[in-house]
C-alpha cells in the first residue's frame, strides 16, 4: 500500500516528521518497507520570473532570457517556445542535480552564456512527456522558493507492507485512522458536497441482487451530461505519487477514491447498458465474457457477475467488461459501489489468475458501512471535474445488513496474557480510540465491545487483546522469563545417534552436503535401477518448479553424484562427501509416506588430499568400506558381513557388496558402475556407500562389555600363504578364529600381494597372529604347537599353500 | 697368574680406550666378562691355587673386574653421548612442510546453525521434536487457523502432492502434532526442512526452519519477549538489540515480527538492513485460541507462545553470505570454510 505523508496529514494533524511517522507505523504493525522523498535534492530548482525574453542572435529556435530568482537576475538560454516575458517558471540553478544524474553547469550555448535551465515536467521527473517548460501560476510563491515546495509536491512516499488481516488499511483513510488512534488525535473525514439534480435515480435504473449471499450490498449513482477529459494536474500528480497512471477524469476519480477510502468503484458507460437494469447474479457455467484487458474469460457458476438486462458487463469486484468501459465519448455514467463476499472474489480471482487492486481489497474484506460514503464522494468529484448532473438519490440495495456482534472482553485477561498492568480505564480508552463501542458487561470483570465494521479482523476477545498490546506498544511490554514446570526430555536415541554419526563422519574427513529433497524422474534410470525396483515408485509433485525437481527422492545417491560431478567441474577432484537426510517412500495402503533417514557418502581422488608425502595414493574401495566400518564399530553393530552376491545395479559388480548385520541388509558399498559414472558425467572413479540410518539405530548396541587387558607378554607369529584369487581373504581369518583358542588374541591380514613370484590365479596373503594368555606367560613350545595346528587347519580346510 | 692378570688388564684397558662404537665395547665386555670371557675363565681357574694364594689373587681378580666394568661403563656412556651428539648434529626436519594431518571434514552451515540454536534452547529446557515433511493440509494449514481459501495461504506458495498432501510450508505443523500427543507443560523446538515454490537469490524452494512452542499455565507475551531476547543475545552477542513489532500469523495472536539490531552495521543503517538498522529474523506470537481448539486444549486455563525462524537467514547473517543459493550448491570450496 502506497501513501504519502502529506496525504495522511490531510486526515490527521500529527506533528511527527516523515521518519518518526515511519517508525510509528512500523511499530503499529503497518510496516514501512521503504520511504522515498519526492523532490529530494531538487531544492536548487526554484521559482523565478522571466523579466526579459529575446531572440538568440545565433539560433532561430533559442531565446535569451533574463531570469530573476529573487536574489539576482541571470542570463539563461532556453529552447522552449511555450512561455513569454513576465511568466513565472522553474529555474534549475547552477549546481542543481536533476533526475537521471543530470547536473546543471554554467555553459555557453551558441556563443551566449547560460547560467541555468528552465525546466519541463519531464526534466523534473514529474511526467513521462512534456510539451514545453513549466509555466507556474503567477505569484505562486516568492521568487527563489524551491519549486517542489511551491507546488506542494515536497512529500514523502511511504510504501507499507500490509499483513493480510489489515484490509482496513488498504487506504489512506485506514492508515490515518490508526495514526489518529495511536496518537489520540481527531480524524478529519473528507467532506462531500453532494449536489443532485431533480431526476430520480430509481426512475432511470433499477438494481436487482439475485445472490445477496455473495453481494450483500450494491449501491449506484447515475450521472448524465458529463464530459470525459484528462484529469487536472493535482489529481494526476497525486496518482503519480502513489504509482498509478492517469487515464481520464472519471476513471482517475474512481482510482483516487479507492486509494483514499479503500472502496473499489466501477464506472459503466450507460450507453452500453441495455434495459435500464443492473442484475447481480452468479455466472452461468461456461459463460463467456471479455474483460477490460481484452481477455476472453470462461466463467463458472461460482463466479459473480454484474449484468445489464441481457448480459454481463462486469466480473464483480475484479474487473469491468470491455463492452461497457468508459470512452472519450461517454456522457452518462453509472457509478457502482458495492460489497462482495471475500471468499467468492478470491476464488474467482485465483482461478482466473486475475489480481487487481479491486479484487485485492474485496477478497480481504472492505468496510460495508463505507459503501455509500465512497460513492457520494466519487460522484461529487466526478461532477466537479467532468461536469454533468447527478440524479437524485443513491440506489442502495442492502439486503445483507447485519449488526456486528458484541464481544465479551475481560480487561484483566488482556493484562495477564500480555504481561502488563494497565488500568481498566486506559484499556477502555484504547478501544474507544479504535472506534469500538464499549458497554458494561454481564459482570464486573468484563465489558461488551462492538468493533467498527471496517475492522473485520476483530471478532474475538483475543483480537481485542492484540489491539491493546499493539496500541499500547510492544516496546512497553517488559521482557520476563516464564515461570515453568520442569520437564525431563533428553534427546531421543535417534536424534543422539544422528548427531554422533554426523560428528564421526566429519571427524573422518568427510564434508557434509545438503541437496534438495526433490529430484528428476530420470534419476532412477541413470542409476540403472531394475524396472521393478521399488525405488522407481516416487511421490510426484503436482506443481514442480522445474522437471529436475519433480519427484521426491527415494534414494540419496543421485544428489550426491550430481554434487560430485559439479565439484569435479570446478577441479575439486579430491572429494569426501556425505549426506544424512530423509528419503520419501510411498507406503502401500497408507496415505502418508515413510520418511526414513539415510546416509550416503562418496570418496574419490587422492587419499592424502593436498598433502606432500604420499601424493600418488588414490582412494579405492577400501577407503569407502573403512568409513562404513568406523561407523558400524562406533555404533557397536555386531554380526556384520559383506556380501558380494547380487550387488546394487549402480555399482561395479566386481567391486561392491551389500552390508548385512545378521540377516538384515543395512546398506551397500562399492565402486560406482562405469555407466552410471558416465550418466552423471563424473570424470573419475567414485567409491560410494549407503546406510539405512533407521536400521543402524535399531541395531546399535547401547551397552558395551569391557574386559580388563591381560598382564602377560604376547608373542606374534606370521604366516604367508598362497590362496586362489576367488577365495575371500576373510575366510582365512574365520578359519583361524574357528580354532576357538582363548590364546589367539588378535588376527590381522597385513599383506595381500599379486604379481612377481606368485602364480597366475593366486594371491599371496600374509597373516599375523598375536598369542597371549590371560593366565600365564605362554611357553615357546606351547605357542609353536598351537601355531602348527592352525597352519594344518588352513591347509586342510582351505587348501592354502604356506610359503 | 698375577702377571697374566696384569697383562689382561692392560690389554683390556687399551682395547676399551681404542674402541670407537658401542658395539665394539659390548663385544669387549662379552670377551672379558661374559660367560665364556677371559676374566671369567681366569676366575674359574682360582680353584687350582693354594689356599694362601686364593684370597689374594681373588681380590686382585675382583679389583680388575670392577675396574674394567666401570671403565667399560664409562666408555659406553660416553660413546652413547657421542652417538646422541652426532644425531643431534646431523638430523633435521624441514619444519616448514605441512604436517601429515588427518583430513578434517566440515558440517553443512545449516546443520551448524541447527545445532547451535538447539543447544541454546536445550539450555532453556526445550526438547527437540520432529514431524513429517510430506504433510496433510489439515496439519499444515487448517489446524493452524488457515481456513481453505484464506488470503493468508497466499503468504506461502505450496507444493502439492496427491491425496490432499503437500510439502509442509513451515515447521508449524509440528506444533499441532506435539500438542495432539501430549498435554501441557510443553516446551519444544522443531528444526526441519520446509518447501515453498519460489526460487531466486533470497528464496530457495527448499529451506529450513526452527519452530518453537511453549505452553503452560501462565505464559505471557512478556515471557516470549524474554525468551527471544535471551536467545538472540546468545546467538548474536550479548548486546544485540531486539525489538518486537506487531505482525500477523493466523496461528498466533498477538503476533510479532522480531527484529535484531543489524549485525552488519550495528544499527546505523546499511545495504543489508535496507538502512533501517534492523534485521527481521523471527516470527512469533501467543498461540491462537483457535489452534488450542483444534488440539482440544482448554484455551481458558493455559497460555503459550510459538515462534519460527529461517535457518538459512540466520546462517547468512552469521557468516556474511549474500546469496542463499550458495548454501545448496554444495561447492566444497564453500563448504570447507565452515
Amino acid at each position: 500500500m502506497n501513501v504519502t505523508y502529506n496525504w495522511l496529514k490531510e486526515f490527521v494533524d500529527f506533528r511527527e516528521t516523515p521518519e518518526e511517522l515511519a517508525e510509528l507505523l512500523t511499530m503499529l504493525g503497518l510496516e514501512v518497507e521503504s520511504m522515498e522523498k519526492l523532490g529530494e535534492g531538487l531544492d536548487d530548482v526554484v521559482v523565478a520570473l522571466v523579466e526579459e525574453k529575446r531572440q538568440h542572435p545565433n539560433a532561430d529556435k533559442l531565446s535569451l532570457c533574463r531570469v530573476n530568482n529573487g536574489k539576482e537576475v541571470l542570463d539563461v538560454v532556453c529552447g522552449a517556445q511555450n512561455f513569454k516575458q513576465g511568466d513565472t517558471v522553474a529555474l534549475a540553478q547552477i549546481g542543481a542535480l536533476l533526475p537521471g544524474e543530470f547536473k546543471i553547469k554554467r555553459s555557453k550555448i551558441r556563443g551566449e552564456e547560460s547560467c541555468g535551465m528552465l525546466c519541463s515536467d519531464k526534466e523534473l521527473g514529474l511526467a513521462d512527456e512534456s510539451a514545453g517548460i513549466i509555466v507556474l501560476p503567477p505569484a505562486i510563491a516568492p521568487l527563489g522558493t524551491p519549486v517542489f515546495a511551491a507546488l506542494g509536491l515536497k512529500d514523502t512516499l511511504l510504501e507499507i507492507g500490509l499483513t493480510p488481516n489489515r484490509s482496513d488499511c488498504l487506504s489512506a483513510l485506514g492508515i490515518a485512522r490508526d495514526i489518529a488512534a495511536k496518537l489520540d488525535l481527531k480524524l478529519n473525514y473528507p467532506h462531500n458536497h453532494v449536489v443532485e439534480g431533480s431526476e430520480r435515480t430509481d426512475s432511470i435504473i433499477g438494481v436487482t441482487i439475485e445472490n445477496p449471499d455473495l453481494c450483500p450490498r450494491y449501491a449506484a449513482r447515475y450521472i448524465s451530461g458529463c464530459m470525459i477529459s484528462s484529469s487536472p494536474d493535482w489529481l494526476v500528480k497525486r496518482l503519480n505519487a502513489i504509482g498509478i497512471r492517469s487515464i481520464n477524469n472519471v476513471v482517475d476519480v474512481t482510482n483516487l477514491i479507492m486509494m483514499e477510502l479503500g472502496q473499489p468503484l466501477h464506472a459503466f458507460d450507460c450507453r452500453q447498458l441495455s434495459g435500464n437494469r443492473i442484475v447481480v447474479r452468479s455466472a452461468k457455467e461456461d459463460e463467456q465474457f471479455v474483460t477490460l484487458d481484452n481477455q476472453q474469460r470462461v466463467l463458472t457458476s461460482t463466479d459473480l457477475v454484474i449484468c445489464d438486462a441481457e448480459r454481463p458487463v462486469a466480473l464483480a469486484g475484479i474487473m469491468g467488461g470491455l463492452n461497457s468501459e468508459i470512452e472519450n465519448t461517454t456522457t452518462t455514467i453509472l457509478l457502482e459501489s458495492a460489497f462482495f463476499k471475500p471468499s467468492a472474489i478470491r476464488k474467482t480471482a485465483k482461478r482466473l489468475g486475475l489480481h487487481t487492486e479491486s479484487s485485492h481489497r474485496f477478497e480481504r474484506g472492505i468496510d460495508i458501512d463505507g459503501v455509500g460514503r465512497a460513492l457520494d464522494r466519487a460522484a461529487s468529484m466526478i461532477v466537479e471535474l467532468a461536469g454533468g448532473v447527478m440524479a437524485q438519490g443513491c440506489l442502495d440495495v442492502y439486503p445483507g445488513k447485519v449488526d456486528r456482534v458484541a464481544i465479551t472482553f475481560r480487561p484483566e485477561k488482556a493484562n495477564e496474557l500480555i504481561g502488563i498492568d494497565l488500568e481498566r480505564n486506559v484499556i477502555i480508552d484504547i478501544l474507544t480510540r479504535l472506534n469500538c463501542v464499549v458497554a458494561p458487561g454481564e459482570d464486573d470483570a468484563s465489558v461488551k465491545v462492538i468493533p467498527p465494521h471496517y475492522r473485520i479482523d476483530i471478532e474475538r476477545e483475543i483480537d481485542l487483546i492484540e489491539e491493546i498490546a499493539r496500541l499500547n506498544g510492544y516496546d512497553k511490554i517488559p521482557a520476563t522469563m516464564p515461570v515453568a514446570r520442569v520437564v525431563s526430555d533428553r534427546p531421543t536415541r535417534h536424534q543422539e545417534i544422528e548427531k554422533q554419526v554426523r560428528d564421526l563422519l566429519v571427524n573422518n574427513g568427510m564434508t557434509e552436503i545438503i541437496n534438495f529433497s526433490f529430484t528428476s524422474s530420470e534419476a532412477a534410470g541413470k542409476l540403472l535401477l531394475e524396472a521393478d525396483d521399488p525405488r522407481r515408485i516416487a511421490i510426484k509433485l503436482a506443481n514442480p518448479l522445474v522437471d529436475e525437481q519433480s519427484v521426491m527422492r527415494t534414494i540419496l545417491l543421485p544428489g550426491l553424484l550430481e554434487t560430485t560431478a559439479k565439484n569435479m567441474n570446478f577441479r575439486s577432484l579430491d572429494l569426501k562427501l556425505f549426506e544424512i537426510r530423509r528419503i520419501y517412500l510411498p507406503v502401500e495402503g497408507e496415505s502418508m509416506p515413510r520418511e526414513p533417514l539415510c546416509i550416503v557418502g562418496a570418496v574419490t581422488g587422492s587419499r592424502d588430499g593436498d598433502g606432500w608425502s604420499r601424493p600418488d595414493e588414490q582412494v579405492d574401495f577400501y577407503d569407502a568400506k573403512g568409513i562404513v566400518e568406523t561407523v558400524l564399530d562406533f555404533l557397536d553393530i555386531g554380526g556384520v558381513s559383506w556380501v558380494t552376491e547380487n550387488p546394487e545395479s549402480y555399482f561395479h559388480p566386481g567391486k561392491a557388496c551389500r552390508i548385512f548385520a545378521g540377516r538384515e541388509c543395512i546398506g551397500s558399498v562399492g565402486e560406482l558402475h562405469p555407466t552410471v559414472q558416465k550418466n552423471f558425467e563424473i570424470e573419475k572413479p567414485v567409491y560410494c556407500f549407503e546406510l539405512d540410518f533407521e536400521k543402524l539405530v535399531k541395531l546399535s548396541r547401547t551397552k558395551k562389555t569391557i574386559t580388563a587387558p591381560s598382564r602377560f607378554p604376547d608373542s606374534t607369529r606370521d604366516i604367508a600363504m598362497l590362496i586362489p584369487e576367488e577365495l575371500a581373504a576373510v575366510k582365512i581369518v574365520e578359519c583361524i578364529r574357528s580354532e576357538k583358542s582363548k590364546e589367539i588374541e588378535h588376527v590381522q591380514i597385513f599383506d595381500v600381494y599379486r604379481g612377481k613370484g606368485v602364480p597366475e590365479g593366486l594371491k599371496s596373503v600374509a597373516v599375523r597372529i598375536r598369542y597371549r594368555s590371560f593366565e600365564r606367560t605362554l611357553a615357546d613350545e606351547e605357542i609353536s604347537a598351537l601355531h602348527s595346528k592352525i597352519i594344518s587347519r588352513l591347509i586342510t580346510s582351505l587348501q592354502v599353500t604356506v610359503r | 697368574m698375577r702377571e697374566q692378570l696384569e697383562q689382561l688388564r692392560n690389554g683390556a684397558l687399551q682395547a676399551i680406550a681404542s674402541a670407537s662404537t658401542i658395539e665394539q665395547l659390548q663385544d669387549i665386555r662379552i670377551s672379558l666378562l661374559g660367560r665364556k670371557g677371559e676374566l671369567t675363565a681366569l676366575m674359574k681357574g682360582l680353584g687350582s691355587l693354594t689356599s694362601e694364594e686364593r684370597p689374594v689373587v681373588g681380590q686382585l681378580v675382583n679389583a680388575i673386574r670392577d675396574e674394567l666394568e666401570s671403565s667399560l661403563g664409562a666408555a659406553i656412556e660416553s660413546a652413547q653421548e657421542k652417538v646422541i651428539a652426532a644425531r643431534l648434529q646431523s638430523e633435521r626436519v624441514d619444519t616448514s612442510l605441512p604436517g601429515r594431518r588427518p583430513l578434517k571434514g566440515t558440517k553443512h552451515p545449516v546443520s551448524l546453525v541447527i545445532e547451535e540454536v538447539s543447544s541454546i534452547f536445550a539450555g532453556l529446557g526445550f526438547a527437540v521434536a520432529e514431524g513429517p515433511e510430506i504433510e496433510h493440509d489439515w496439519y499444515n494449514f487448517e489446524a493452524l487457523n488457515f481456513p481453505p481459501e484464506h488470503p493468508a495461504r497466499d503468504m506461502q506458495d505450496t507444493f502439492f502432492v496427491e491425496n490432499n498432501l503437500l510439502l509442509r510450508t513451515h515447521t508449524s505443523p509440528v506444533q499441532i502434532r506435539t500438542m495432539l500427543k501430549k498435554k501441557p507443560p510443553i516446551r519444544i523446538i522443531a528444526p526441519g526442512t520446509v518447501y515453498r515454490c519460489d526460487s531466486d537469490a533470497t528464496h530457495s524452494p527448499m529451506f529450513h526452519q526452527i519452530e518453537g512452542l511453549m505452553v503452560d499455565t501462565k505464559v505471557t507475551f512478556g515471557d516470549l519477549k524474554g525468551i527471544l531476547t535471551v536467545f538472540t543475545n546468545q546467538l548474536f552477542g550479548q548486546k544485540t538489540g531486539v525489538r518486537l513489532r506487531p505482525s500477523y500469523f493466523p496461528f498466533t495472536e498477538p503476533s510479532a515480527e522480531v527484529d535484531i539490531a543489524c549485525v552488519i552495521c550495528g544499527g546505523k543503517g546499511c545495504r543489508v538492513c535496507k538502512n533501517s538498522g534492523w534485521l527481521e529474523i523471527l516470527g512469533a506470537g501467543m498461540v491462537d485460541p483457535e489452534v488450542y481448539r483444534h488440539v482440544q486444549y482448554d484455551a481458558d486455563n493455559i497460555s503459550g507462545f510459538a515462534f519460527g525462524m529461517g535457518i538459512e537467514r540466520i546462517a547468512m547473517l552469521k557468516y556474511g553470505i549474500s546469496d542463499m543459493r550458495l548454501l545448496f550448491e554444495n561447492d566444497v570450496r564453500f563448504l570447507r570454510q565452515f
